[in-house]
């Protein structure tokens, strides 16, 4: 009875005036025809900011800010191995690979017209070094940076150090309107660390001379770009930039197709497979990202156990091929050594293989016949397209065939973090990513040298028990050299490396570019991820 | 009630720094590495950037002198900076309830509306298939999933029809009306542009489904619980002697009643959508706060995870006392007193 009541009262009358609401609210919220043409470039991406001060950033979404709204000295080649000039249009290198002279492109002004000059380089250096910040080792060893003239700046460096060009074309060693930055509390001298009050001023405003400048930062939900109209290089077809935040790769693709978005970054190669939609590019491009497992043989709850030989049964028992499958299903390379493949040195080094028969007797040699047990502590995290838990899952299965029991403890990444640096962990799982071409950021990341952080948590209480010193001879006649001569150092650190079992890559995984058909340019960078100037509509 | 609503407002401050002192003394004694939002893994050995680095966040002082410090701001109105973001914990939290505040609303104003539409049929036509289909599609909205309906639902209606927009306050392609109240479908509105206030109300509609749906299946089952016991009241079937047609008994005598059990029900899942709309908030890349706080409790962003517990406490502590007044006004028996 009440329902035909309610029937009555919507007599005949009201049906055309539903059917008009009914069809205007179905026009307003279908969604508009979204990226043909625009002049706006979107961008979905799981943005992992921690600042936009070039000096205080460091992470992977902070290079391509960077290098979209400032410039370093020097960047790299499209080939991902040659540097170019960028601010500046020269340098020149003393034979002893200590002092490095610029000279600046003399058209290069920042985005509020000014002319960049010497006294900005210097200042910016200064300011990288002294802030202390995360990107302050590129500048490890700079003694001193002098304004030549106005449009010249020499910089000297304690040792050689034929890296020196190569560390100045990673974002954050970006070059800064000194003038302005100031004005608004940066700070470069020696009391940088503590005086400068520039970060907040940095979250709303660049200072750089790139092709854009920041429009606006809302953390954790986008980052706009607007163009930059004095730009002295070729001016972006796109007015305005937009990378947006869409978490999980699922949500990114759902957006590429659907036209929200122009590109999508963190795709991995299965939902790639997964899109149907006909006007998206993907291309499947090898990255020099890896994911590896890293023994402490001196954590508190290991010791005595990660001997050499037990390190080698380790790795040899791990089943590498099978790895690729299961992380990336076959999307990925293997890596031997902790330098990415195609970094100065790789050629030639031997890949890792499986050799089960051989660890079990490596293992009983050592005196573990029935294996062992131990943990396993790792960021519950997926990185690069690679579920850690995933990845874990496999080496635990692998070591089990040679008796090895591990207890799998995924953690919070802070929990990880307070384990690494307390008691130490035993067997863990990380993850790494470029921040310049250069085979010397990771002999001085891994390499079992004193000082060095895995040598530090390697080594634990007992960091002599692991340090190489061969490879501390080796990394200086690396960074005496150049060219071949230094490749052919680096290549020798690299067998080292691969001897001392310490840290064992597993994946270097690929990269999907995922974009709609109509734009052009969309290519990865060693240095600077996502190349935005480089990208235009066809 | 005066003297009530007096008692409970001056008690609110209190309970809101009891609140603060504990989250903040137990987000310090909990495990992990507090630098980790700080300084990248690579930098973490290095001693000089740890040592600047915790000199500069006060986290080089004893726990006394950082608790002490941080309630002297607090009464002061300061939430701190945020590890994560380096901003003020309330310019975040400022810029991020309004999108809450905008997706709770509207998925209250569906479920609700559903839900008590849906628990009228479902009394009035119990155990028939216009009650099963109406308890179906409840069970349905409280048990699936956010992640999943949120994902399934936006491939079919955003990605392959095309009916609703996708992700997002609004098409990252367009600029967000003056920020008057951070509502973007009433700011639109203030600022009298009807193309934006239809794109905003398209973005939302999606999100506020999935969330409201969750709340359909809490009110549905409700309602049609108190509707079917006040249906069977003397004064139920009084009006019907009298001759009052069905839909006046059902909507004026039965539901004004078997509103009033749902109002607490009603006032705190309000209150709980507020942080806890986290999953909606992530599949729909919605800037809320729900996912600012998952975001600060994963990077032990301590100043973050004070200053969202005590919206999250302002949220219950308001809810609590709006559904005591509103109880208090529908259920004259109920008396509040100071």
């Amino acid at each position: 009875m009440f329902q035909q009541r309610l029937t009555a009262r919507m007599s005949r009358r009201h049906v055309p005036a539903l059917l008009t609401a009914s069809a205007l609210a179905f026009a307003a919220f279908t969604p508009m025809v979204f990226a043909q043409d625009s002049d706006t470039l979107v961008i979905a991406r799981s943005m992992d900011v921690n600042s936009l001060d070039p000096a205080r950033a460091f992470c992977d979404t902070c290079q391509i800010y960077l290098s979209s709204t400032y410039e370093t000295l020097v960047t790299l080649a499209p080939d991902n191995q040659s540097l170019v000039p960028s601010l500046a249009a020269s340098w020149d290198i003393n034979p002893e690979t200590t002092e490095f002279t610029f000279h600046l492109n003399p058209k290069a002004v920042f985005a509020d017209g000014s002319p960049v000059e010497a006294k900005d380089v210097k200042w910016s250096f200064e300011r990288l070094l002294n802030l202390k910040g995360s990107p302050s080792f590129l500048l490890d060893g700079m003694t001193s940076v002098e304004a030549v003239d106005a449009k010249t700046v020499k910089v000297t460096v304690t040792g050689p150090d034929s890296e020196f060009v190569n560390k100045i074309s990673a974002t954050y060693a970006a070059i800064i309107n000194s003038d302005v930055a100031i004005e608004h509390g940066a700070v470069a001298d020696a009391s940088a660390a503590t005086a400068d009050t520039s970060e907040n001023w940095f979250l709303e405003n660049s200072a750089g001379s790139g092709p854009f400048t920041l429009a606006g930062y809302t953390p954790e939900s986008e980052l706009r770009f607007a163009r930059n109209e004095a730009y002295y290089g070729t001016k972006s077809p796109f007015s305005t930039v937009v990378i947006t935040q869409v978490q999980d790769a699922v949500s990114q693709a759902q957006a590429l197709e659907s036209g929200a978005v122009d590109i999508a970054m963190q795709i991995d190669p299965d939902t790639a497979a997964s899109m149907s939609t006909t006007d998206v590019t993907t291309e499947v491009v090898p990255s020099f990202n890896f994911v590896y497992v890293a023994f402490s043989p001196g954590a508190a709850t290991a010791e005595g156990v990660l001997t050499p030989e037990v390190r080698e049964a380790l790795a040899l028992a791990i089943d590498y091929d099978g790895m690729l499958d299961f992380t990336v299903g076959g999307n990925g390379v293997k890596q031997s050594s902790p330098i990415p493949n195609g970094f100065p040195g790789t050629a030639g080094l031997p890949e890792p293989k499986q050799d089960i028969a051989k660890a079990k007797e490596l293992l009983a040699a050592a005196g573990h016949p029935d294996g062992f047990t131990l943990s396993a502590v790792y960021p519950n995290d997926n990185v690069y397209g690679v579920d850690l838990n995933l990845m874990m899952q496999k080496v635990q299965q692998d070591w089990a065939a040679i008796g090895v029991t591990i207890d799998l403890q995924p953690q919070t990444y802070p929990v990880w973090r307070d384990q690494l640096t307390g008691d130490g962990i035993p067997v863990t799982a990380v993850y790494y990513a470029p921040d310049y071409y250069g085979s010397g950021q990771y002999v001085a990341y891994f390499a079992m040298t004193a000082g060095t952080p895995w040598a530090g948590r390697a080594g634990g209480k007992t960091p002599e028990t692991v340090v190489n010193p061969a490879e501390a001879n080796l990394y200086a006649k690396a960074l005496a050299s150049t060219g071949e001569a230094s490749a052919a150092f680096y290549n020798q650190i690299g067998l080292e490396m691969i001897k001392d079992k310490i840290i064992i890559p597993l994946v270097s995984p690929n990269l999907v570019l995922a974009y709609k058909s109509d734009l052009a340019g969309v290519r990865y960078s060693a240095c600077c991820n996502l190349p935005i100037n480089e990208i235009t509509r066809k | 009630m005066l003297r009530y609503l007096l008692r409970r407002m001056v008690a609110m401050p209190l309970l809101l720094l009891g609140i603060a002192s504990v989250v903040f003394l137990l987000s310090q004694v909990t495990k992990g590495d507090p630098l980790s939002a700080l300084i990248p893994e690579r930098m973490m050995s290095n001693e000089q950037v740890v040592a600047t680095v915790k000199a500069q966040w006060g986290l080089d002082r004893s726990l006394p002198e950082r608790y002490l410090i941080y309630m002297g701001r607090l009464v002061q109105g300061d939430l701190g900076t945020s590890f994560s973001t380096r901003r003020p914990v309330s310019t975040d939290i400022a810029g991020r309830l309004p999108a809450t505040l905008e997706l709770v609303i509207a998925a209250m104003i569906f479920g609700c509306t559903s839900g008590i539409g849906l628990g009228i049929i479902a009394a009035r036509f119990k155990n028939t298939f216009a009650d099963s289909a109406a308890r179906i599609f409840a069970l349905i909205g409280s048990s699936l999933p956010v992640f999943w309906s949120g994902l399934i639902l936006l491939f079919i209606f955003s990605v392959k029809l095309g009916w609703v927009s996708g992700p997002g306050r609004l098409d990252a392609r367009t600029e967000p009306p003056p920020g008057i109240t951070g509502l973007f479908t009433v700011d639109s509105l203030l600022a009298g542009n009807m193309p934006l206030f239809l794109e905003a109300l398209g973005h939302l509609i999606l999100p506020a489904f999935v969330l409201g749906w969750s709340v359909t299946g809490i009110v549905t089952r409700l309602i049609r619980s108190s509707l079917l016991e006040a249906l069977n009241m003397d004064y139920i079937r009084t009006a019907r002697a009298k001759g009052a047609p069905e839909s006046v008994v059902i909507l004026h005598h039965a539901l004004r009643n078997a509103l009033i059990p749902s109002l607490t029900i009603l006032g705190f899942t309000f209150a709980y959508l507020i942080t806890g709309a986290v999953l909606t908030e992530t599949i729909f890349s919605w800037p809320g706060i729900g996912s600012y706080a998952v975001s600060a409790a994963r990077s032990l962003d301590y100043p973050a995870i004070v200053g969202v517990t005590l919206v999250g406490a302002m949220a219950f502590l308001l809810a609590n006392l709006v559904t005591d007044v509103t109880y208090a006004f529908a259920n004259p028996r109920v008396k509040l007193e100071g």
